[in-house]
């Protein structure tokens, strides 16, 4: 099995983003919730809190859980 | 004629009198959900906290799962009901067993929903993934998981010997410091969350390391590639140009 340039390229780049304060998944989690609300509140959680936008960005798993999580807010009027 | 009629009317009146039962018990439930709204993170905590009051615990229930669908239609192809009620009930659990990690910072609610969402989204990752095992995605026994997949994970296409171009120089460049800076268990892990696109819910699971520590490892793994590349002068800007 090799890898594609397009796997390259993927890896490179997250080689290039990569950067010594990065948060983990379990940081991201604990402050989902109040990033989740400021979002819906139509503040600006990514100046705020930048390292969870950074994790964000980086991590599809978090992100996933992160958009599900608006959907739900929104439904029940969290942050209004 | 008559006979028909009065039927008829009794007709009408029983669905009138239906009609405004139904009405009259939507609007109690809204009310009640109404009033639920306005309960304070202090108050959900104190209800839940032990022993938990069952009208709070069926209160929050319902919240989950009204939060859930819109949450997690896009994912569910059938019986999205059942799914989500399931997972209400699984998230409660972990909601209650660690309510007094909740330290206030956003409202009760949404760090019960974001609880609820990761448990929901967990499953459906776990579901979609659970017939493939790192060993098929390796191309062999799972027992014998180890340096020799990786080795041959970590190759590009040989340059032939007319092959000298300044481009393949470099891949061989940073395919060898992939293959010498990187660890089996960093090597296995980008194998199977950058070439196999699996999440990271599940690679953690399968490889029997948390989330977190399975992202802090690849974490690791960038860093020092990103270390050595710029002690080795390649620039991974002009690469990704080459490329
Ligand atoms: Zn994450």
């Amino acid at each position: 099995m090799k890898l594609s340039t397009d796997t390259l390229k993927n890896m490179i780049r997250a080689i290039k983003m990569t950067r010594p304060d990065e948060i983990g998944c379990d940081d991201c989690f604990d402050q989902l919730s109040e990033f989740a609300e400021l979002k819906l509140a139509g503040k600006s959680p990514e100046k705020a809190m930048p390292l969870v936008q950074d994790h964000l960005n980086r991590c599809g798993d978090c992100r996933e859980e992160f958009e599900a999580l608006l959907e739900a807010l929104k439904e029940l009027k969290v942050g209004i | 004629m008559n006979k028909g009629i009065k039927i008829n009317i009794l007709d009408l009146i029983a669905n009138m009198a239906l009609f405004i039962y139904v009405f009259m018990i939507n609007w109690f439930k809204r009310r009640k959900q109404e009033a639920k709204s306005y309960r304070t993170n202090e108050e959900w905590v104190e209800s839940l906290s032990n022993p938990p009051d069952e009208d709070a615990v069926d209160d929050l229930r319902r919240y989950l799962i009204r939060g859930l669908k819109p949450a997690l239609y896009k994912y569910v192809d059938r019986e999205l009901d059942q799914f989500v009620e399931d997972v209400a009930q699984d998230a409660l659990l972990k909601i209650l067993d660690k309510i007094d990690t909740f330290r206030g910072e956003s409202k009760f609610v949404s760090w019960a929903m974001k609880i609820a969402v990761r448990e929901g989204l967990s499953e459906l990752r776990r579901k979609k993934w659970q017939d493939i095992s790192i060993g098929d995605l390796a191309g062999s026994d799972p027992e014998e998981e180890g340096s020799e997949i990786n080795s041959e994970v970590f190759a590009i296409d040989d340059p032939g010997p007319d092959d000298t171009t300044h481009e393949k120089m470099m891949l061989k460049k940073v395919m060898g410091i992939i293959e010498e800076e990187l660890s089996e268990k960093q090597k296995k892990a980008i194998m199977l969350l950058m070439v196999q696109g699996m999440p990271v819910t599940v690679v953690a699971e399968q490889m029997g390391v948390t989330r977190n520590a399975l992202y802090k490892l690849v974490h690791d793994a960038r860093l020092n590639l990103k270390k050595k590349m710029g002690a080795q002068g390649i620039d991974p800007e002009k690469m990704l140009k080459q490329l």
